[in-house]
């Protein structure tokens, strides 16, 4: 498993050229979301970056209560998907910050921390929790052939009506956490990292430690499952909807 | 609309609409997929779905933080700090 030097490799993990080509253009979402956590990674990139070599102890603390500590929010959501309650996660969290912290000095200031931060939560995990599970570790072995394969082989999208778009845009939080809980722990955290967080496909592919081809892959894969659970949510809110028109006035999904 | 442009499958269209969407495209395939998007209303369709579900799971993962986490955190990082010190 990845210990915690291999960490420092992915210092080098910066934003893909790409990056600005993202488009802005969203129907009901946060347009900004993706670029305001993108731009974060590199606001200090041409500051004055500290001398990790140079500064006292009390000094690394600070700057990591200051720079690290600002991302608890999201490492304990993706601790979540990652978890089996909210104890688990947030024992997870506090590990991963302890972890983050003995190995501060390996971090290299101006590069991506959220990321670095992920990659350590998530090694935590594979080895604090999945090393516990009796089912053995699913191999990766899904490379960009399988995913080509996959890709011939699946058929058209799930045909949603309008109504039903309607619906899953109304879904309530726990159908929608619900359904992402219960695609595959790989698919699920490919999908968390790139559509939730807006990581590049290089980035996840570092803070997974698999190759960008199994990223594409597994995304590919756990969006498509995705979108048949929520689908059926979806009919399933549309037909209650449906048969009992008030009752959805009065959940105040409008 | 000819969406072969795109892909000869639905499904290889969804997977452009997604590198779309994960901004993975290069500049000129990016004006091709939003030229593209422009004229059919079959693609802007599943554009748009991707878009609702995206936007849908990311505001259900919205968690914030127990308040003692951070306390505990930072208590934990001094602890390592006093242990490892000079």
């Amino acid at each position: 498993m990845t210990t915690i030097e291999d960490i420092s490799t992915l210092a080098g993990a910066g934003a893909p050229a790409q990056e600005s080509l993202r488009p802005g253009r969203s129907l009901s979402g946060n347009p900004g979301q993706r670029v305001d956590s993108r731009a974060m990674t590199n606001e200090s990139v041409d500051a004055n970056l500290p001398d990790a070599g140079a500064e006292s102890e009390a000094q690394r603390r600070e700057r990591f209560e200051r720079d690290a500590l600002v991302y608890v929010d999201q490492l304990y959501s993706a601790a979540l998907r990652m978890a089996r309650n909210p104890s688990d996660a947030e024992d997870l969290v506090q590990e991963a910050y302890t972890k983050a912290y003995s190995a501060f000095h390996q971090y290299k200031p101006g590069t991506n921390l959220k990321a670095w931060l992920y990659r350590i939560l998530t090694n935590t995990y594979i080895n604090l929790y999945r090393k516990r599970q009796r089912e053995p570790l699913r191999t990766s072995t899904d490379t960009v052939e399988d995913w080509q394969m996959a890709q011939a082989m699946e058929h058209s999208p799930t045909g949603l009506r309008s109504a039903e778009v309607e619906a899953l845009d109304h879904l309530p939080d726990s159908d929608v956490k619900a359904a992402l809980q219960s695609i595959g722990e790989d698919f699920r955290l490919a999908v968390y990292f790139v559509d939730v967080e807006g990581f590049s496909y290089k980035e996840a592919s570092e803070i997974l430690g698999v190759p960008i081809g199994t990223v594409m892959s597994r995304l590919h894969r756990g969006r498509k499952q995705l979108r048949e659970l929520l689908a059926d949510y979806a009919a399933e809110r549309g037909i209650q909807a449906a048969a009992n028109p008030a009752a959805q006035v009065d959940g105040g999904t409008k | 609309m000819d969406c072969n442009s795109l892909g000869d499958c639905s499904d290889a269209r969804i997977v452009r609409i997604y590198e779309y969407l994960d901004g993975a495209l290069t500049l000129a395939d990016l004006k091709e997929v939003k030229a593209h998007l422009d004229h059919c209303p079959e693609c802007t369709e599943q554009y748009d779905l991707e878009c609702i579900i995206r936007s849908v799971v990311r505001r259900s993962c919205q968690e914030h933080a127990p308040e003692q986490l951070k306390a505990n955190i930072i208590t934990r990082i001094s602890q390592i700090r006093i242990e490892s010190g000079h």
